[in-house]
C-alpha cells in the first residue's frame, strides 16, 4: 500500500484552469486542470538535465511527450513512505504580509467509498500540509464537505427536502467532533459545512456542541434560497455561503486518467505495456483540500491551492 | 479637495512668464512627496466614485427644460443644512467637513459648470463584499440630498451632456447673453461657468494661450433629412465683438461637424471616475498600466453622448469633444502653419512636422485631455515594444527627477505632464515654495486629464498611492452607475490577484480610444485588446524564497513579436469571452466571476453582485442598449423628430422629462413598470422590478 499527495501548487497565478467556463454552475475542473498543468510543469522543470536553472531557455518545451517522459522520481519525491506528485519545494512556502492581514478558509471534501474510521487522519494530514505550505499555526475557516450530498434541482423547496434524505447523519457527526477539538484547541477558528438544507442542518445543529459558523451552498440560480433554510440561517447566526464545486470532486476514474498514460495523463500508473516501474494497483482518492489565503484589507487573493490524498492498495 | 483657494488670477501673459517657476516648485514638490511615500506600505484597499449631475429646470406646463445655473445657491443650501454637517456631509469647498460616524452622509462640491453638481460618498469604501452593495443606496441618497435642497422644479439627473447646450435663444435659467469677454463664444455666456476666478481664468487662458478659441467639431449624424454637406445652421459668421469671433471665417466651423467654441461643450459634461488606493507604490504603478487598455472599453460599453448643440452627433460619447474643449496647444504646437489658421481635424496633422518651431518647445500629438500616453509599472512583463517611440518630455524634468532619485519609467512620465504650462496660477502663491504642499506640483497633474491619473499621496496625509479610472460615462440610474463603480472595484480586484496582464502597446490604447467614439462601438466596432491575460507560469528553479514576490525572472516562453499578443475583439468577446479561431480570450466577466468564485461571499451579496454583472454582460453583448442607443431610438421615434438630426426643445423636454419619470421610479424603489417611456426595457431590462410586461420577472429582483 502506498500513500500519495497530490498538489496543485498556487493556482491564483497560474492561468487559465482558475477561469470558470460560462455556464458552468459547479465543476472540479479547476482542481482537474490544476493538477494536470502542475504535473506537466513538474516535469518540464525537474526534467533531466538542470538547464532549466536559470536563464537558459529550454530547448524542448514538451519534454514530457508520450515516450520520452522524464523519471518518475526525477519530479516526484518519497518521504517517510508518502509519494509526493510532485515533489513539493517548501522553501516557496509562505505568505507575504503578516497573518493578522489574512482570511485563511480551507475546504475539506471526504471523498465517497472511504474508510470514515480514517477521517480523523485525513483531516491533520489536510491541516499539516496546508499549514506548511502557508506557514500558519491556524486556519480562519474550514468547511467540511461530506461525500453524498448535495443541493440540486430547480425548485429548491424540492431541492431541500431531497437533500434533508442525503448523506449519514451519524458519519457526519462522528467526524464533527474531530473537527470540534481543533476548533477548542484553536487550531480552527470557524467551522463550516457544505450543501446542509435546513431539515438537515437543524437535526445536525441538535446533535453537535459546535454548531457550525458556515453553510456553503451552491445554488444554480443563486438567488433563490429556500426561505426555510434562510429563517434557520438567521436565527442560529450561521452565515450562508456560495460555492461551486462540484459534489465528487474527484472520483477514482478521474484520477487514474490524471496519472495515467493516455492523452493528458502524468505517465505514473503501470497501465501501459510501455510503462516501466509503473506504479501498480487500485487507486482509490480519499480527500481533497482546497486552501485560499485571501488579504482582508485588500481584497486580493495571494493563494489558493488543493492536496489531495490517495491510496494505492495492491490488487 | 478643500476650501477653494482665492487670490489674485493671473492673466495669460504673465502666467507664461510664470510657467517655469511653476513648473519647477512643481518638481520640487513631487520630489518631496515621492520621497517621503516612495516607501509607504500596506494602505488598505480603499476606493470612491464620483458622480456628477446636470441641474435642470423642468416643469410639464413649461414649453422647454432649461439647465439651473443656481449651483452657488444649491451649495449654499447644502453647506446650510445643519444636519447634513452632523452626519458628516456637506460641502468641503464651503465649510469644514467633518466625517461622523460610521457612515458619513454625502459632500457635495462644485464642479466647471455652473449648471453642474458633483457628488462623493462621505467617506471612502472599502473592499468588504457587503459594503460593495451600500454603493447603490449611497448614489441614491446623494441624488435624494441633492434634490432636497433645490426648487421643486430643479432636477439632478445623470445624462453627460445636455442636448440643448449652446443653441440659439434661451437654454439657461436665468438668462445670460452669449459672448462675454472670459469665453468669448457666440453659443454660451460667461455666466455658464462656475464663477469662482478660478473657472473662467481657466477657460480665459486655454483660449489666450491657443490664440484662438476652442474648437469642438462633432461630425453630425446624417438622417435622411440631413443636408449634405451639413453646415451648422446655428453659426453666426458676422459676429464681430471680439477678434476670435473671426475663427469661424477663418475655418473653424467646417461642413458636416457640429460648431462649439468654449470649455463647457467639454468640461460641462458629466462622468462616473473611480480611484482605487494601492497597498504601495509598486501596486499603484501596476494598477495604472493594467487598467489603462480597459479605458476605452468601458468608454464604448458606457457610451450616453449621442447629442450635441440640438443635434444628433455621430458619435456616442464625449471624450473627445472635452479632449477639444481644453486643447491649449499653439498651432505649432499643433504642428499647423503659424501664418494661416486651420482646422485640426481637416488637415493632416503631420502636415508641418519639419518646419522649425519658433516658439514652442515640441509638437505635441494629443491634447492635455487625452488617453494616457505611457506605462509606468516595475511589472518585468512591461516590454519596450509598449512604449510610444514618440512620447514628448522635457528631458530637463526628467533630469531633475532621475537625480532626485527617481527611476526612469516615473520620471518619464511625470516629465511627460510636466510638458505642459500650467493655466491658472495665483499670484500670492509665488512669494515662497512651501515644500509641505503639493500646490505647484497639482496645478500641472490636475490639468492633465488623462483617462488614467496616477496620484501621489497628499501632502501631509495618511493617504496612499492612488489611481483613477477616468473614461466611463455617468449613467441615468443610480443602479447603472453603482453597476460600473462595482464591475470596476472587481476587475481590479481579479487583476491584482491572477496577476493578469493586458499590455498592449500605448499607441494601441490610443486608437482603441478613438474607436470608442463611434455610433454604437459597443455592438459594431473591434478593439486592439491582449490575447492572453494570464502571466507566464514562473519555473521551480526561479522561484525565490517568497511565493508572490515580484522576480524579475525572464519570460518562461520564447518571445514572440508583440504583434501576436493582441487582436482586434468586440467589446462582447473583451467582456463576455470569446471562441474565435485566432484565440479564447475568457473575458473580464468570467475574469471577476472566478475571482469571486474563489472568496468568501454570502449568498444574498453574490446575487447581487451578479445583478450589476449581468447588467454589464448584457449590454456589451447588446441583449440591452447602451444609454446613447436609447437617447439615439427615443429622438428617432419622436413625434416631432423630422428626421433630419435637428434635437428641438420639445424632444429634449421629453428626453428630460422621461430621465426624471426614471429617476423618480428609482428614488421610490417601484421599479420602472407602466413608465409610458418607449423602449426603456432595451436599456433597463428587467433589473430593479423590471420595465414591462415583456419578459420574465428575474428571481434576483424579488428579493431586493
Amino acid at each position: 500500500m502506498t500513500r500519495i499527495i497530490l498538489s496543485t501548487g498556487n493556482i491564483i497565478t497560474g492561468g487559465p484552469s482558475i477561469i470558470r467556463k460560462p455556464g458552468a454552475a459547479r465543476s472540479n475542473l479547476e482542481l482537474i486542470n490544476s493538477l494536470r498543468n502542475n504535473f506537466q510543469a513538474a516535469q518540464q522543470d525537474y526534467a533531466g538535465s538542470p538547464t532549466s536553472s536559470n536563464g537558459n531557455k529550454q530547448e524542448n518545451g514538451h519534454s514530457a511527450q508520450e515516450d520520452s517522459r522524464p523519471r518518475i522520481d526525477a519530479w516526484t519525491a518519497t518521504e517517510d513512505s508518502v509519494l509526493y506528485i510532485p515533489r513539493i519545494d517548501w522553501t516557496a512556502a509562505g505568505l507575504q504580509e503578516d497573518r493578522a492581514q489574512y482570511e485563511i478558509t480551507v475546504k475539506l471534501f471526504f471523498l465517497p467509498n472511504t474508510s470514515v474510521a480514517k477521517r480523523a487522519e485525513f483531516i491533520d494530514e489536510a491541516l499539516r500540509l496546508v499549514t506548511k505550505e502557508l506557514q500558519v499555526e491556524n486556519i480562519d475557516l474550514l468547511i467540511a464537505s461530506f461525500p453524498g450530498i448535495s443541493f440540486e434541482g430547480d425548485c429548491e423547496w424540492e431541492a431541500d427536502k431531497i437533500n434533508a434524505t442525503m448523506g449519514n447523519e451519524q458519519e457526519e457527526v462522528v467526524t464533527w467532533a474531530a473537527l470540534e477539538s481543533l476548533h477548542e484547541q484553536g487550531k480552527v477558528v470557524r467551522l463550516g459545512i457544505a450543501e446542509f438544507g435546513s431539515e438537515k442542518l437543524q437535526r445536525f445543529i441538535n446533535q453537535v456542541k459546535v454548531p457550525p459558523a458556515v453553510d456553503q451552498i451552491n445554488i444554480k440560480d443563486c438567488c433563490s434560497v429556500p426561505p426555510p433554510l434562510t429563517k434557520l440561517a438567521n436565527s442560529a447566526g450561521i452565515e450562508l455561503l456560495t460555492h461551486g464545486d462540484c459534489t465528487d470532486i474527484l472520483p477514482s476514474g478521474t484520477l487514474r486518467e490524471l496519472l495515467g498514460h493516455g492523452g493528458q495523463g502524468a505517465g505514473i500508473l503501470a497501465d501501459d505495456e510501455k510503462a516501466q516501474n509503473g506504479l501498480q494497483g487500485n487507486l482509490i482518492p480519499q480527500w481533497v483540500v482546497k486552501y485560499t489565503a485571501f488579504v482582508n484589507y485588500r481584497g486580493v487573493i495571494e493563494n489558493k491551492g488543493y492536496f489531495a490524498g490517495a491510496e494505492l492498495v495492491n490488487a | 479637495m478643500g476650501l477653494l483657494a482665492l487670490g489674485t488670477a493671473l492673466d495669460w501673459p504673465d502666467a507664461q512668464k510664470r510657467a517655469q517657476q511653476v513648473r519647477e516648485w512643481g518638481i520640487k514638490q513631487l520630489l518631496e512627496i515621492w520621497n517621503k511615500a516612495k516607501y509607504k506600505e500596506r494602505d488598505a484597499m480603499l476606493w470612491g466614485d464620483e458622480v456628477e449631475y446636470l441641474v435642470v429646470r423642468y416643469s410639464n406646463e413649461a414649453p422647454k427644460v432649461l439647465l439651473s445655473l443656481r449651483q452657488a445657491d444649491i451649495l449654499k443650501a447644502l453647506a446650510a443644512d445643519e444636519e447634513l454637517a452632523t452626519k458628516g456631509g456637506g460641502v468641503p469647498d464651503l465649510q469644514v467637513v467633518k466625517p461622523q460616524g460610521s457612515n458619513p452622509l454625502p459632500v457635495f462640491h462644485p464642479e466647471f459648470g455652473r449648471f453642474m453638481l458633483e457628488a462623493t460618498p462621505g467617506k471612502p469604501w472599502g473592499i468588504g463584499f457587503k459594503e460593495l452593495l451600500d454603493v447603490e443606496s449611497d448614489m441614491k441618497t446623494r441624488r435624494r440630498i441633492a434634490k432636497e435642497h433645490m426648487e421643486s422644479e430643479e432636477y439632478p439627473i445623470t445624462l453627460t451632456t445636455f442636448p440643448r447646450l449652446g443653441v440659439p435663444g434661451v437654454f439657461t435659467d436665468p438668462y445670460y447673453p452669449p459672448s462675454g469677454p472670459k469665453l468669448r463664444s457666440q453659443f454660451v455666456p460667461d455666466e455658464i461657468a462656475n464663477p469662482h476666478i478660478r473657472f473662467p481664468t481657466l477657460a480665459a487662458n486655454i483660449r489666450w494661450r491657443r490664440g484662438r478659441k476652442v474648437q469642438v467639431n462633432v461630425p453630425v449624424f446624417h438622417d435622411v433629412n440631413t443636408p449634405n454637406p451639413w453646415k451648422d445652421p446655428t453659426v453666426n459668421y458676422d459676429l464681430h465683438n471680439w477678434p476670435e469671433d473671426d475663427d469661424v471665417r477663418n475655418g473653424a466651423a467646417p461642413d458636416n461637424f457640429i460648431h462649439m467654441d468654449g470649455m463647457v461643450f467639454g468640461m460641462g459634461s458629466c462622468c462616473l471616475q473611480i480611484t482605487f488606493q494601492a497597498k504601495n507604490i509598486t501596486e499603484g504603478r501596476k494598477m495604472y498600466d493594467q487598467l489603462s487598455p480597459l479605458g476605452p472599453i468601458m468608454l464604448a460599453l458606457t457610451a450616453a453622448t449621442p447629442i450635441y448643440k440640438g443635434f444628433l452627433a455621430d458619435t456616442d460619447v464625449r471624450w473627445n469633444q472635452i479632449s477639444r474643449a481644453v486643447d491649449d496647444r499653439t498651432a505649432e504646437e499643433l504642428g499647423e502653419k503659424v501664418s494661416t489658421v486651420l482646422d485640426n481635424i481637416t488637415k493632416t496633422p503631420s502636415a508641418n512636422e519639419h518646419q522649425p518651431l519658433k516658439e514652442s518647445r515640441w509638437r505635441i500629438p494629443k491634447s492635455r485631455y487625452a488617453s494616457n500616453s505611457t506605462y509606468i509599472s516595475t511589472d518585468p512583463r512591461l516590454r519596450p515594444e509598449y512604449f510610444d517611440p514618440n512620447l514628448v518630455i522635457d528631458e530637463s524634468i526628467k533630469a531633475q527627477l532621475l537625480e532626485g532619485g527617481m527611476d526612469d519609467l516615473l520620471a518619464t512620465h511625470f516629465a511627460h505632464l510636466f510638458i505642459r504650462d500650467p493655466i491658472v496660477i495665483f499670484n500670492e502663491d509665488l512669494e515662497e515654495l512651501d515644500l509641505t504642499k503639493a500646490d505647484h506640483f497639482e496645478n500641472l497633474q490636475s490639468t492633465n486629464w488623462q483617462h488614467m491619473r496616477f496620484k501621489p499621496p497628499p501632502a501631509g496625509s495618511d493617504i496612499g498611492w492612488r489611481v483613477e479610472f477616468r473614461p466611463m460615462e455617468i449613467q441615468i440610474t443610480d443602479f447603472e452607475n453603482a453597476a460600473f463603480s462595482v464591475f470596476m472595484v472587481l476587475i481590479t480586484r481579479a487583476i491584482l490577484s491572477f496577476d493578469l496582464n493586458f499590455y498592449i502597446p500605448i499607441v494601441k490604447v490610443d486608437e482603441n480610444m478613438e474607436t470608442a467614439h463611434a455610433r454604437d462601438a459597443v455592438l459594431e466596432k473591434k478593439f486592439y485588446f491582449r490575447k492572453n491575460p494570464f502571466p507566464n507560469r514562473t519555473p521551480r528553479s526561479t522561484v525565490g524564497s517568497n511565493a508572490n514576490s515580484p522576480i524579475a525572472s525572464r519570460p518562461a516562453t520564447p518571445v514572440s513579436p508583440v504583434e501576436d499578443e493582441y487582436a482586434l475583439m468586440t467589446v462582447d468577446e473583451v467582456i463576455n469571452g470569446s471562441k474565435s479561431e485566432e484565440h479564447d480570450f475568457p473575458g473580464l466577466i468570467p475574469i471577476v466571476e472566478s475571482y469571486l468564485d474563489s472568496v468568501n461571499v454570502d449568498v444574498q451579496t453574490r446575487c447581487e453582485l451578479s445583478t450589476y454583472l449581468d447588467l454589464i454582460r448584457k449590454r456589451a453583448s447588446g441583449e440591452l442598449w447602451t444609454a446613447a442607443k436609447w437617447i439615439r431610438h427615443f429622438v428617432a421615434s419622436h413625434p416631432t423628430y423630422k428626421r433630419d438630426s435637428v434635437v428641438d426643445d420639445e424632444i429634449t423636454k421629453g428626453l428630460v422629462s422621461a430621465v426624471i419619470d426614471i429617476g423618480e421610479r428609482e428614488q421610490a424603489g417601484r421599479g420602472w413598470k407602466g413608465l409610458n417611456v418607449p423602449e426603456l426595457a432595451r436599456l433597463l431590462g428587467q433589473f430593479r422590478g423590471g420595465c414591462g410586461s415583456n419578459g420574465v420577472k428575474r428571481s434576483s429582483d424579488e428579493i431586493n
